[in-house]
């Protein structure tokens, strides 16, 4: 390659991190904010600590830990219907 | 402007000239078409009008309320933005073909009776399909062939429902209808499938991902929500609606974790979010049709952007399966930035637009109790915010660079995704501006604290599981397949079945043709034998003149026949 | 004005300009003159007719062969709108055999123009006939008249296709239509078509069931199974000829013949309460099924065409079977309908053999770009006959489907919307294919050498595909001319 690509911040693998570790802290801070303030809910469940936060995070591991299973029985080829 | 006149026509019947206009003159034209429409639309007063008489029936094709103004602004909205992202086109076919089908559609919101939106509704189906042959690969062929065949079903349903309907007393009048009499049973199915109910949906994953880039971006907009409108007119509060609803919402999501085609992707989160409008159709509030239309609204902008960004990705490296893809931040940064928007807009992240429609949904779900739905919905919701608001950007724009490098998409394509993005933005900052068009009057407020912060816990920690199941390897990785889903029934044992069916209709009808001229001819020789000059039975018969003749007839017809 | 009185114009008129294309034998200009001058004037004829006092009968026989039997005309809206239909179509498809046969260089073209007006004047024969033994005469002249138009082009294939078409249409109506008659005219005492029929009290249950079947099965230009095989043996037929057979007068003189008698020799409120067309119903829905199977299986557009109509035809049938004023004027308007649409695809039909020499749908591939306004215009016209809105053929269909639900025969609504999803797959992809596939290898070749068929040819079969869509809107103006013959 005669012009040597202009290299991108997220290209450097450190920097990917710092953003996944982002990610964490963000997530720590929001947890703990369910000790500061007072929900306004609808269910009770919903009062638990960190409802929001855990059960967004069961869901989706349940979700592709259940599509992974289901590839087995759906996946087929490309060329499975004959027109592609 | 113009007293009665249904600004429907003018996009039915405008873009009859597109073809034969060149340059600027036909772009000027074109996107003047919905902008007329819209000010006809703007003049036009509440109630019914435009009655037209077709036997002995009394047809009010243009009728106004609350809810379909409001769709019938979001739909101008929508054919004006498609219009922009179609500009770069040189096949003029698409501009008007889009056009025309966006008038279909806003004909079926503004019809004050059923048959009005029958005609509509069939027309929307011829129309759009062509959005799906305009691309012009054998895949798409024959899928828009299994799309127009399902549309067609879905109206000859309605007709019958209509009739049966009408013939059980009702009135043909675009109302509340019941879902326990006959006809309306036939006409909840027929809206069913262009809503993509449970197993009617397969038309839909099927065929928009084989639609040209601008193609999918229009169908995306108007005929799942001119469903949505029917729903909400003649079926709210419908409890089994709930039910539809849930399912659609959660199935799809699956299918789209293991889906390769990003467009078909977006197909599935399609289905996903009519979930949600066809459950607030199902518990039928105030609260919960406002939720349903408000959504809609919402929905048509942020996933024509998404389809949009997808569309342009597609024209931009020919290429739309994840696995070919990835990188294309580097080529296409808008573009990438307003994937983002339209990804943070359907994950309903605060200040964005599902934020303040879809929740409205889940309020009222939860007003009324329903802990269950109250539940699934809360699991689609972390659900879309897993594969559309994730999946599609990571897997186009970032992952592992695929190497491409492209231009970044047309100007036209950008201003529409940037007009789709505002838009989007503007209902999640100043969610106000769209509740005052809502049909019911609302004190929803969307921006407490703990909506907020329950919103963004459910969503990080959404994103939070994505990052953990990719880094370990857990995370199915993008493969080039296909995955069987309802369409498999008529695509294989289904065609399967038609062809034996062709195959032994047609050597019966054979068979039966050449044993009929074997009789005939063994008829006429055994007339000639018995019945001919020298016969017996030609001397005497005894019946009248008449009779007589007839055989005489017959017997020369067939003498004359047998010798020939 | 007197001389309208005089039906028998409407036969003399189209005679007339086959004598002067005769006469023009060797003067081709002024024989297809004469021809369009005489459809034309027929036409303008009709028209009058339509403003004549309907509520009179303004019948007019010409010769009584005995007390009650005779050969006679009236007036009577049905029949009118019959007349109009195939004196109107008869100029259209006149102007497009001048640019068909003149394309494909035909020869014999006196004797086509001759036959086709001697067609036509059995056609009007029909339309107005008073009484069953008139139709019944015009319908085996009509036969025979077409006979050397279906024969044409004297090839062999030409004779066989010919003699199957002779062969059943011959057939059918003697054994069938003749003994029919002769049973109705002992029965009843008289053939004169009156409104509410003329067998009330003379017979029932099961004679009448017979009388009917008899009847429909006599009546082989409606093409019911088993004796459907002439209509695509009469595909060898140049394609005016086609249009002829298909919209102008064959078959749709055979389905107005099926209305005709369901409603003034039985009354529709007698079939419904013998139930005298329990068969007949039974044997059209299947036909409309087979047929539209069967023309999915056909690659040759012609044939595929042919077994179309064998289907349409059988909606109409089926209009006159479920004994219900609203299916039966469905019925009648699927005549018009119908007619617009089909002819418009046979119109294409030969206009792509014309441009192409292309006979079937396979080698259509990417035709399209060559032929837009040809394939434009069938398009149009297979959505009319498929029967979805904005097209005629939706309103037509909307009745059958209203006439079956009203009468409780829900198999036959759910057949019709089966009917409907074959037609989509067999009519459309002829368009389909030649917008929106790659050319085939031919057609690549031909290249620049392709393009539409001559104006003569290109203007007709727009101006039908038009009057498609524009009969949608007018509609209503049949519908209440029509509706007295079936609410009396």
């Amino acid at each position: 390659m005669n012009t040597p690509e202009k290299r991108y911040w997220l290209d450097k693998s450190g920097n990917v991190n710092r953003l996944v570790y982002g990610l964490y802290a963000l997530c720590t801070v929001l947890i703990l904010l369910d000790f500061l303030y007072h929900k306004h809910t609808n269910f009770p469940f919903e009062n638990w600590f960190g409802f929001f936060a855990w059960f967004g995070f069961i869901a989706c591991v349940a979700l592709v830990l259940l599509a992974k299973q289901m590839r087995k029985i759906v996946k087929r080829n490309e060329e499975y219907y004959g027109d592609h | 402007m113009i007293t009665n006149l249904n600004p429907a026509l003018i996009l039915v019947l405008g873009p009859l000239l597109i073809p034969v206009l060149k340059g600027n003159v036909r772009t000027v034209y074109t996107l003047l078409l919905p902008v007329l429409s819209f000010v006809q639309l703007y003049t036009l007063p509440a109630g019914s009008h435009a009655e037209v008489e077709v036997f002995d029936l009394t047809l009010m094709t243009l009728h106004m309320d609350r809810l379909s103004f409001m769709f019938a602004v979001i739909f101008h909205i929508a054919a004006f933005i498609a219009t922009v992202y179609s500009l770069h086109l040189r096949d003029s076919l698409q501009q008007a073909i889009g056009l025309v089908y966006a008038g279909c559609a806003l004909g079926v919101v503004l019809a004050g009776d059923l048959v009005t939106l029958f005609i509509y509704w069939e027309a929307a189906a011829v129309s759009s399909v062509f959005l799906i042959w305009a691309r012009r690969t054998p895949s798409s062929y024959r899928a828009g062939m299994r799309y127009l065949i399902i549309q067609v079903i879905s109206g000859f349903l309605l007709l019958a429902g209509i009739i049966l309907h009408a013939r059980a007393g009702g009135s043909i009048e675009f109302t509340r209808l019941d879902l326990n009499s006959p006809g309306g049973l036939l006409i909840f199915l027929a809206f069913g499938i262009k809503c993509a109910f449970p197993l009617l949906h397969s038309w839909l994953v099927d065929a928009y991902p084989e639609a040209t880039e601008t193609g999918t971006v229009v169908l995306s907009a108007f005929t799942t929500k001119m469903a949505v409108y029917a729903l909400a007119t003649a079926f709210p509060g419908t409890e089994i609606l709930i039910w539809i609803g849930l399912i659609m919402t959660a199935f799809p999501i699956f299918y789209a974790v293991i889906e390769n085609d990003l467009r078909r992707v977006l197909t599935y989160s399609m289905i996903n979010q009519l979930g949600f409008m066809v459950v607030g159709v199902g518990i039928g509030t105030e609260l919960a049709l406002n939720g349903t239309a408000a959504h809609a609204f919402a929905d048509i902008l942020f996933k024509g952007l998404l389809f949009m960004s997808m569309g342009a990705v597609l024209l931009r490296t020919g290429k739309i399966n994840g696995s070919d893809l990835g990188g294309l931040y580097k080529s296409m940064p808008y573009t990438t930035g307003f994937c983002i928007i339209g990804a943070a807009s359907i994950s309903a992240f605060p200040l964005f637009s599902a934020f303040v429609t879809k929740s409205m949904i889940m309020e009222a779900a939860a007003h009324e109790g329903l802990t269950l739905a109250w539940l699934v919905m809360l699991f689609a919701s972390a659900g879309v915010f897993h594969h559309a608001g994730i999946k599609i950007p990571f897997f186009a724009f970032f992952a592992h660079d695929s190497g491409i490098r492209c231009k970044e998409a047309p100007v036209s394509m950008l201003i529409a995704m940037a007009l789709a993005a505002a838009v989007s933005m503007c209902i999640g900052i100043f969610p106000q501006t769209l509740y005052a068009l809502l049909p019911y009057q609302t004190e929803y407020e969307p921006f407490t604290f703990t909506h907020v912060i329950t919103q963004l816990q459910l969503l990080l920690f959404s994103a939070l599981a994505f990052t953990w199941l990719l880094r370990q390897g857990i995370y199915p990785p993008e493969l080039h397949s296909v995955n069987i889903d309802a369409d498999w029934l008529y695509r294989k044992p289904g065609a399967w079945l038609a062809r034996q069916t062709l195959k032994s209709v047609a050597s019966g009808e054979k068979g039966i043709f050449i044993s009929i001229k074997k009789l005939s001819f063994e008829a006429a020789a055994r007339l000639h034998r018995h019945h001919g000059p020298q016969g017996l039975l030609a001397k005497t018969w005894p019946t009248g003149s008449m009779v007589l003749w007839v055989a005489f007839l017959l017997g020369v017809y067939l003498i004359f026949y047998y010798l020939y | 004005m007197q001389f309208l009185e005089h039906l028998e114009l409407a036969i003399l008129i189209p005679l007339l300009g086959g004598i002067f294309v005769l006469a023009f034998h060797s003067r081709p200009r002024l024989r297809e003159a004469s021809s369009i001058l005489a459809g034309v004037l027929l036409f303008l004829y009709i028209t009058q007719l339509l403003g004549l006092d309907p509520a009179q009968d303004h019948l007019r026989t010409l010769l009584e062969i005995s007390p009650g039997l005779s050969i006679a005309f009236h007036l009577e809206p049905l029949g009118l709108v019959f007349a109009l239909l195939a004196s109107g179509l008869w100029v259209i498809t006149t102007v497009y055999s001048i640019g068909y046969l003149n394309g494909n260089a035909e020869k014999n073209q006196t004797r086509f123009y001759l036959f086709f007006a001697m067609s036509i004047a059995s056609a009007m024969g029909i339309a107005l006939a008073a009484n069953l033994f008139t139709l019944f005469i015009f319908y085996e002249t009509l036969t025979l008249c077409t006979y050397p138009l279906v024969t044409h082009k004297q090839t062999s294939e030409a004779q066989s296709g010919g003699r199957i078409y002779l062969g059943v249409l011959l057939g059918t109506s003697i054994m069938f239509f003749l003994s029919a008659l002769v049973i109705t005219w002992i029965q009843a005492g008289t053939l004169d078509f009156v409104s509410g029929g003329i067998l009330e009290g003379k017979l029932g249950g099961t004679a009448s069931v017979l009388l009917f079947t008899l009847f429909m099965l006599g009546i082989g230009k409606a093409a019911l199974m088993p004796f459907h095989r002439w209509l695509p043996a009469a595909m060898v037929a140049p394609t005016p000829v086609s249009a002829l057979l298909h919209a102008v007068a064959v078959v749709k003189a055979g389905v107005f013949s099926v209305l005709k008698i369901s409603v003034y020799v039985f009354g529709i409120d007698f079939i419904a309460e013998q139930d005298a067309s329990v068969w007949v119903l039974w044997l059209a829905v299947a036909t409309m099924l087979i047929a539209s199977v069967i023309a999915l299986s056909k690659d040759n557009l012609k044939a595929r065409l042919a077994y179309s109509t064998i289907s349409q035809l059988s909606y109409i049938v089926i209009g006159a079977a479920l004994a219900w004023p609203a299916a039966a004027l469905g019925g009648a308007l699927h005549i018009v309908t119908h007619a617009f649409g089909k002819i418009t695809l046979f119109f294409c039909a030969g206009a792509i053999y014309t441009a192409t020499k292309c006979t079937h749908v396979s080698q259509f591939n990417g035709l399209g770009h060559k032929m837009p306004f040809t394939f434009a215009a069938y398009l149009l016209g297979a959505l009319s006959v498929i029967g979805l809105p904005p097209f005629a053929g939706s309103w037509s269909k909307w009745l059958l489907v209203e006439g079956s639900a009203s009468t409780q025969h829900y198999i036959v609504l759910g057949a019709f919307g089966l009917s409907t999803l074959l037609n989509c797959a067999y009519l459309l992809p002829v368009a389909l294919r030649a917008f929106f596939k790659p050319p085939s290898p031919d057609v690549a070749a031909a290249g620049p050498g392709i393009r539409e068929a001559p104006l003569a040819c290109l203007i007709p079969l727009c101006a039908t595909a038009a009057g498609t869509v524009l009969l949608f809107f007018y509609i209503q103006p049949l519908y209440d001319f029509l509706y007295p013959v079936f609410n009396p």
